[in-house]
């Protein structure tokens, strides 16, 4: 058995010499610590709290925790909470028709590779604008022009999903092949018949996905606007908060909990049916788009 | 050649949706509309938007009101405040719950399960009304609002972080453990490198959301510009809110893209 | 030492990897494991270190029961085993450094090594371990940089790290290139002659077996079909030891490249 390997520099002869650390890195994160400490102290001065608070803080938490229970889900019921999740839920699903219908068409004209530049630009500039202001605000100014109720609430969350579904949507149109396009172009097809059979079908099950997904945020945000007048169980939970009356309170936030809980499962499980039966593949831009899809998960919506 | 052609292939008739899929379509449907009357759906409003007499009291906005440090300006450096400590502190408990509640990284079984069923719930809860909870629990004021953030900034942030961890190469994992390295020690030198940019990258986007979310979270009063914007709409001096309104607007817009820009050199 | 003694292991969904399997290992020697994909190579090297558990029969290292050890045993034991993987395992964002030192994860104190705190005399080990295997000018290049045949070198120095007193390779080269694969044997024939580490590879090529080994074990379907020096090899036992004919697949010269 001889060693026909090659022969690896050993250390008789001149040693390879270690290389010293990159200096660069060391130095980003040093900064980078250090404007978060700033910023974070920074921060804290102007929060105007002393440890004392912090150290309370969970404890007073936790007493209010312990007086919700056991939840009070007669009174509250009685006092027809049940119709009021479920309107926030019509205010929600309505919200989202509102914005998926009028952000689609919207999105063709949006997308950079189906839409002349004169187009582009202000519907872009218009989708960022909306999404731009917060949905509380946005209910907050119809409340004045439409009234009170369940109403100005879906028509806030339906025009600010325009803005955020119609970015979504773009992005997908401008992500698709364009072969189909150029299929139906030779045909003799105009550009609305481009649209309607060459792009439509690639983007739809994902653009429905989107409007499932924004369902699911719209659903908490409807539980939201409630707190300001705009509809549905917000409204209920306010009051309850207000007298302090913590066991109805542990009632609401159950149900409210329970709400979100099974509509995320409902519609995670519809949106993976869809783009599974889709078969569309999911290519490398993914992590692109999820990191701006991202822009839509969590929060109450309202962001 | 001659003439024995094949018998002509049958016609296939155009498959029909499954009756399913009426049935849904139909469903969704009848619900809309359902869904539409008990929320008082109304065409004109669609119209009536646009033409309200309202709007006219926006304008010309008082820039000088505006403008002065005492009014919106303190109240802005607290939205500011309320994100950055919301996002640091929610971020950096993220960390270690991010993993734990990953089936790659995760300790053991119990504390997998415990964390997400813990995590969805909080999830489950918008920030908003975090914020409204904490109110009542710990007073008004900034204090609060920046709980409500940090508690839901560390629901979303883990959720988004622990899907990436999830979908992390586990080789390195396990040669970890070849090693002998014990369970903290392998996931950070073999799995947190790899995870690294994309846990800032939601970092940053959860900051963004800090920020709109302390925007309004005043309106609630858990601090922030928000009470000002409270004030002056009930007072109705609808010119002032239009001000602070556009300056809102203003300093999203300039994060977003600040935040897209670098994340953007992170993926 | 190792020595395993009717060590069976079962996979859940059935699959019976290793059946009935005994054999010793003394210190120093340098092993070659053949055997078709599926026969149980990957399984035994596994088996030895925990990453899989035994399902009956009993494996000691150094005196020190494998089968069935605590979490804290079973630690003490990789720490003195060092792994290299046929897909390298390494830590591709990361510089080569970082990945040699997760070799001296056993040796740091856990809370040091989560923080990143590595000590100077962890450092010296690690550049030891590199100038070893001839990689040490990249040691702060990022490992995704690196070529195959440069990235199972960082692997072997991570093991190296260890201080190991046995080594196990897991289809080392079976991703490399013809003149890599032969660097990297010679690398790994090389330590275990000076630094006298107990040495145990999975090779699936048998050409490279019988060129490098001093001792082949053949596994058929997870049972030890062939134990023995390498001079008493011939085509005839690599017949019978795969359960059919040889083909020019099983042969790093006729492979083309990798």
């Amino acid at each position: 058995m001889t060693d026909t390997a090659v022969e690896l520099p050993n250390d008789a002869e001149q040693p390879a010499s270690r290389p010293e650390p990159p200096p660069g890195a060391r130095n980003w994160r040093l900064g980078i610590a250090l404007v978060l400490v700033v910023a974070g102290v920074w921060s804290w001065t102007g929060l105007d709290a002393t440890l004392q608070d912090v150290l309370e803080a969970p404890g007073k938490a936790l007493d209010i925790v312990k007086e919700m229970w056991p939840p009070a889900f007669k009174a509250v019921i009685d006092r027809g909470a049940v119709g009021k999740i479920f309107e926030s839920l019509y205010v929600a699903w309505i919200g989202t028709m509102i914005g998926a219908i009028i952000s689609f068409p919207l999105s063709f004209l949006g997308a950079n590779n189906v839409a002349p530049v004169a187009l582009r630009v202000p519907i872009r500039l218009l989708f960022n604008a909306i999404r731009a202001v917060p949905e509380l605000i946005v209910a907050m100014l119809l409340i004045t022009v439409v009234g009170l109720g369940p109403w100005a609430g879906a028509l806030a969350i339906g025009l600010h999903s325009v803005g955020t579904l119609g970015k979504l949507s773009t992005e997908v149109i401008e992500t698709s092949d364009e072969g189909p396009l150029e299929a139906i172009s030779a045909a003799g097809g105009n550009w609305v018949e481009k649209m309607r059979w060459g792009m439509v079908p690639q983007v739809l099950p994902t653009v429905v996905g989107y409007w499932l997904f924004r369902f699911e945020i719209n659903v908490r945000a409807s539980a939201v606007l409630g707190l300001i007048g705009a509809g549905g169980i917000g409204g209920e939970l306010v009051s309850q908060l207000n007298f302090r009356n913590f066991p109805e309170v542990g009632a609401v936030l159950l149900m409210v909990i329970t709400m979100v809980l099974v509509i995320d499962t409902i519609s995670g499980f519809a949106r993976r049916r869809i783009i599974a039966g889709s078969g569309r593949k999911i290519d490398d831009d993914e992590t692109s788009r999820t990191v701006g899809l991202i822009g839509d998960l969590g929060g109450s919506g309202l962001t | 050649m001659s003439e024995t052609a094949l018998p002509a292939a049958a016609r296939p008739r155009k498959p029909r949706p499954r009756l399913g899929s009426y049935v849904l379509v139909v469903g969704l449907a009848c619900f809309t509309v359902f869904a539409a009357r008990q929320i008082d759906f109304r065409w004109s409003s669609f119209v009536d938007m646009w033409t309200n007499p309202l709007w006219g009291r926006f304008w010309p906005v008082p820039w000088d009101w505006v403008l002065n440090r005492r009014n919106v300006f303190d109240a802005l450096i607290e939205t500011f405040q309320i994100a950055i400590i919301s996002t640091i502190v929610g971020c950096s408990l993220a960390l270690p719950i991010g993993f734990a509640m990953s089936k790659l990284t995760s300790p053991n079984a119990p504390t997998f399960w415990f964390t997400r069923i813990v995590m969805n719930i909080v999830r489950a809860i918008p920030d908003l009304l975090w914020g409204k909870l904490l109110v009542t629990a710990i007073g008004i004021g900034a204090f609060a609002g920046t709980w409500a953030l940090t508690i839901f900034s560390l629901a979303v942030m883990v959720k988004l972080f622990s899907e990436t961890v999830d979908a992390a190469d586990p080789l390195p994992l396990e040669a970890a453990r070849a090693a002998g390295g014990r369970h903290t020690p392998a996931v950070r030198t073999a799995v947190l490198p790899e995870v690294f940019p994309a846990y800032v990258a939601y970092a940053l986007y959860v900051f963004e959301l800090n920020i709109r979310a302390s925007l309004v979270l005043g309106l609630v009063g858990a601090g922030g510009i928000g009470r000002i914007v409270e004030t002056q709409r009930s007072t109705f001096n609808f010119d002032r809110l239009l001000g602070i309104l556009i300056i809102m607007f203003v300093i999203v817009v300039i994060i977003e893209q600040f935040s897209v820009a670098i994340r953007k050199r992170l993926v | 030492m190792i020595i395993f003694d009717d060590v069976s292991v079962t996979y859940r969904g059935g699959v019976h990897a290793l059946k009935n399997v005994s054999l010793t290992i003394d210190d120093g020697e340098f092993v070659v494991v053949v055997g078709l994909s599926g026969a149980g190579k990957s399984t035994l090297l596994r088996a030895l270190n925990g990453l899989v558990p035994a399902t009956s029969g009993s494996i000691t290292v150094d005196g020190i029961e494998v089968v069935g050890a605590s979490a804290k045993t079973m630690r003490e034991v990789r720490s003195r085993i060092g792994m290299i993987f046929q897909t390298f395992n390494l830590v591709n964002r990361t510089s080569v450094m970082n990945n040699v030192l997760m070799g001296r994860l056993a040796k740091v104190p856990a809370w040091k090594s989560t923080l990143g705190l590595w000590s100077a005399e962890d450092r010296e080990q690690a550049f030891m371990a590199m100038e070893r295997v001839g990689i040490v000018e990249k040691a702060y290049v990022r490992a995704s940089n690196l070529s195959g045949g440069q990235q199972q070198r960082v692997g072997i120095a991570r093991a190296l790290a260890q201080h190991p007193k046995m080594m196990l390779a897991d289809e080392p080269v079976a991703a490399l290139d013809p003149v890599t694969t032969h660097q990297v044997m010679g690398d790994l024939q090389r330590i275990n002659r000076e630094l006298g580490i107990t040495t145990l590879i999975n090779l699936h090529f048998l050409d490279l077996a019988r060129h490098y080994g001093r001792r082949l074990i053949g596994l058929r379907g997870g049972e030890l079909v062939f134990d023995g020096d390498i001079s008493r090899v011939d085509d005839e036992t690599f017949r019978d030891i795969y359960g059919r004919a040889i083909t020019p697949d099983d042969l790093l010269s006729e492979s083309t490249g990798a």
